[in-house]
């Protein structure tokens, strides 16, 4: 992948939904505004999703008695975030199409 | 996360295509299915409704390799963005993963939860300690910092808001059921009705403030970062739990000693009487009785305040990581509870001040008085409070009244039982034909309605610029002004056509412009106190006095000027309706008279006393005895222009030209270097130099004493009397004091024999503001002390 091709690869996403997962396990899903060489992802209207902790699943699971008992994830809003490429371990893109329509960029 | 709605949509996305054959967002191979849906027969012209729902269907593409590629590929510096994305946005972006940005980062081991158990039964000095602390916290966000620093940081707090309870019952300590059927104990029960009835009180005051004029994060931080305040929950639910409570503690079963227990009953009954006070349904004219039974509860909260044990464990920042919260994370703002308590107090002696505006008598003017002295309070009123009496003063029953306000404000200055005003003239009807001229009494009314309504935004500006605090009023007055002057260039316009009409009339009894020197005096007024709050708040330096007192003598003496053609319109109009054998009509304009008198003599008072204040220090300028500091990068005529800046487009009044204002400010040539005749003058005590500072503090001494023998319910402001006498007081005081600063000048010049003067043994002290060292905040008088 050539220069031009990276930059046109990379601007298919600015402005759609990104899910990103850093190094500590928590989740940011926003739009991409923004990124660089080294990876660092700007991030509009963000939303911070974390695992429940092992505890609250334990209790979850003894309230309930089901092993497989659903337990929700934390999330809250953090706004504009950006994420330093270094910590970033996934990067998922969040497609939505209607049905039947083409999808308008090459992942 | 999204998995589960996934599932959703794919179902969803199916129905679509069976039946919203019309919609044009269906793609393609939808077309056979629609057609066949053509051909069945119906019987009634069916319309499918016009928009079915198609779900966009989302699928999730790990892009992780690609992408890092991708961005590998990059020049250094080279930048993907989106072209409306700039730098300047991208400051505010909080780095995740940042210790000191990332409110969700966690230090190595450390957890998201905290260990505190809200369910940890409690003793009853530490259920006093929380009541206190919580107190605290409510106080801290009253004076500004956000709820995420102070009353969010309380895990009972998190636990009644969040998740967040779909029922009332919901909103406990313990999320689902508590284990084994038992409740929590009797304290901890307390402690709920507490918290949720002081939660309720924040939903109120967020409500009020932001029904009026405020501004966020600077007066007040309305943020509840997605918890909801327990909105719709209404108000006698939580004073039910708090009676619940107060039995519950009342229970001779409980074991309390009875000092703990009477500390906790009066924290709750406190907790009662303010909500009921913040409710924002009180009705407008009992609300003076909600006030004074929270001053006597927190009399008692405050004498048992050291029973209480505090639980540093109960709060917490960690709480910040689960707020919506687009800012970093900040530590816990910790107000004292002797301060807390003060602010406490004050909110509450404010607030029941500003029940006071409900007994005013429907007078315009009396209003003005009372918002100008509220806002001058001191310590300045709490955000809540201004609120509290903006949500008095614009209420409907106050703003809709059978007069209209600036009417009522324009007829006791410039209409003293004028025919322009008459009623009759408001039921005339128009000539049939639209040709014919109107006759001039309905042209009366309909130029005063204009006017009236024209007036109406400026006027309400004035208001509202009054219920700011006293920094924001000086900002906001000077845009005010700007909209008057606009207005009085329309109300020029206005008199020049009900002059015509009153000349159609014959008639002659009434002021040349009145509308415009109206409008003229109001604009007059607040430039004064522009100049006025500037001092005030210590904007000027010490060097700049003299010549702001000069700028002020210059405005007062102009609305002086304006407002004696009024008062002796008055008398004309009272001796006019005494020959007329009116003497009812000649009571009323003699009355109203007083109120103009009264103006007028207050304008005669701060025209000469402003102008004995520019004598004195240009004197004291002359002999450096003022400091001037060092200023290497401005100059006088860049100084001078700042300071005008707020009134340079006005016209009328022209700020003074700047060689006018040097020759004013400089009689005697550079201060550094005085002509001979300065010092000559200053040791004649019969010179120019001393007896027009003299003549000027003399005239301005009876003037404010004339406004003293008028008193405050004929200068219309009977329902601030306390205030307004100490006011015109300490006028008195400040002429007296200036009194005393020149005779300690004029005896040290004379002492100072021969000489260039300089060194004339004294110095001067400038009072400081806000310090209660000023006899009126306004109005420096500086003190001579002797070397």
């Amino acid at each position: 992948m050539d220069n031009d091709q990276a930059t046109f690869y990379l601007s298919q996403f600015i402005g759609k939904p990104l899910r990103i997962h850093v190094s500590d396990g928590r989740v940011f899903g926003g739009q991409m505004k923004c990124t660089d060489k080294d990876r660092n992802i700007i991030l509009a209207l963000t939303y911070e999703y974390r695992a429940p902790s092992a505890e609250v699943i334990r209790k979850a699971v003894e309230a309930s008695g089901n092993p497989s008992a659903p337990v929700n994830w934390n999330s809250r809003y953090v706004g504009l975030v950006v994420i330093p490429g270094g910590h970033i371990k996934k990067i998922e893109f969040e497609e939505s199409v209607l049905p039947g329509q083409r999808s308008g960029v090459s992942v | 996360m999204a998995e589960p709605s996934l599932r959703h949509d794919t179902r969803s996305t199916q129905d679509p295509n069976e039946i919203a054959p019309y919609d044009g967002a269906g793609a393609s191979n939808n077309v056979s299915k629609s057609s066949s849906a053509h051909e069945k027969p119906v019987s009634l012209p069916l319309r499918q409704a016009s928009k079915q729902p198609v779900t966009p269907q989302t699928r999730i593409h790990d892009i992780t390799e690609k992408f890092t590629s991708a961005c590998n590929t990059l020049d250094v510096g080279q930048l993907v963005k989106d072209e409306y994305f700039t730098l300047f946005e991208s400051i505010g972006a909080i780095e995740i993963m940042d210790p000191k940005m990332d409110s969700g980062f966690l230090q190595p081991g450390e957890t998201l939860e905290d260990d505190y158990d809200p369910l940890t039964p409690l003793l009853p000095e530490e259920l006093i300690g929380i009541m206190d602390q919580l107190l605290c916290y409510e106080m801290a966000w009253h004076t500004g910092y956000p709820l995420s620093q102070t009353l969010f940081t309380s895990v009972y707090i998190d636990r009644l808001l969040w998740p967040e309870p779909k029922a009332f019952e919901q909103a406990q300590f313990y999320h689902g059921t508590f284990p084994n059927d038992t409740r929590p104990g009797t304290l901890l029960e307390v402690l709920r009705a507490y918290c949720l009835a002081l939660i309720k009180g924040c939903d109120f005051v967020i409500a009020k403030i932001t029904g009026r004029d405020y501004f966020e994060e600077e007066d007040f931080c309305t943020h509840t970062y997605n918890r909801v305040l327990l909105v719709h929950v209404p108000v006698d639910v939580f004073l039910r739990e708090l009676d619940a409570a107060v039995e519950m503690i009342e229970e001779t079963d409980v074991e309390i000693n009875d000092g703990l227990r009477s500390a906790i009953i009066a924290r709750l009954q406190f907790r009662k009487d303010f909500l009921l006070a913040l409710d924002l349904d009180c009705p407008l004219d009992s609300l003076s009785n909600y006030w004074p039974p929270v001053l006597k509860h927190i009399a008692a909260i405050t004498s048992t305040h050291q029973l209480g044990k505090t639980v540093p464990g109960s709060f917490s920042t960690k709480i910040q990581r689960r707020l919506a919260s687009t800012v970093p994370p900040r530590p816990i703002v910790e107000l004292d509870f002797k301060d807390a308590f003060e602010k406490l107090k004050q909110l509450c002696i404010d607030c029941e001040e500003a029940t006071g505006f409900t007994n005013l008598p429907l007078d315009p003017l009396e209003y003005q008085s009372f918002l100008w002295t509220f806002a001058s309070r001191s310590p300045t009123p709490l955000p809540y409070s201004r609120s509290y009496l903006s949500t008095i003063l614009f209420h409907p029953d106050i703003l809709n009244t059978s007069i209209s306000l600036p009417l009522a404000d324009v007829k006791s200055l410039v209409f003293p039982s004028s025919l322009i005003l008459d009623p009759v003239n408001w039921t005339m009807s128009p000539p049939r034909n639209n040709l014919l001229p109107k006759p001039p009494r309905l042209q009366f009314a309909l130029l005063i309605d204009e006017f009236v309504e024209r007036t109406g935004q400026p006027y309400l500006d004035l208001w509202v610029a009054l219920g700011q605090n006293r920094c924001r009023l000086r900002r906001m007055l000077t845009h005010v002004i700007t909209s008057w002057d606009l207005l009085q260039e329309d109300a020029t316009l206005v008199d020049a056509d009900l002059m015509s009409a009153a000349h159609e009339l014959g008639m002659s009894d009434d002021l040349d412009s009145p509308l415009s020197t109206w409008v003229y005096i109001k604009k007059l007024w607040m430039i004064e106190k522009v100049v006025l709050l500037g001092f005030e708040q210590d904007i000027y330096l010490p060097d700049e006095f003299a010549g702001m007192y000069y700028f002020l003598s210059l405005i007062a003496g102009k609305r002086k000027d304006a407002l004696l053609v009024c008062v002796k319109h008055v008398k004309e109009r009272t001796m006019q309706l005494l020959k007329a054998n009116k003497y009812q009509d000649a009571e009323e304009v003699r009355d109203m008279g007083f109120y103009v008198d009264s103006e007028h003599k207050y304008a005669i008072g701060a025209s000469e006393f402003s102008k004995a204040l520019h004598h004195f220090y240009t004197i004291l300028l002359y002999l450096r005895l003022v400091p001037s500091p060092h200023r290497p990068f401005s100059t006088e005529a860049l100084r001078y222009e700042l300071r005008m800046k707020p009134f340079l487009s006005l016209h009328p009044p022209e700020v003074p030209p700047f060689a006018a204002f040097q020759t004013a400010l400089k009689p005697y040539g550079p201060y550094s270097t005085p002509n001979s005749s300065f010092y000559a003058n200053l040791r004649t005590p019969d010179s120019p130099l001393w007896t027009d500072l003299d003549a000027s503090l003399k005239a301005a001494k009876d003037a404010f004493a004339r406004v003293k023998k008028h008193g405050a319910k004929k200068s219309k402001a009977g329902g601030v009397e306390q205030a307004w006498n100490k006011e015109v007081q300490g006028m008195l005081a400040s002429c007296i004091a200036l009194g005393v600063a020149v005779a300690g000048v004029k005896a040290a010049v004379k002492e100072g024999g021969d000489g260039a003067g300089k060194e004339v043994g004294v110095r001067v002290e400038i009072p400081a503001a806000g310090m209660g060292k000023r006899y009126a905040e306004g109005w420096v008088v500086g003190k001579v002390v002797k070397d």
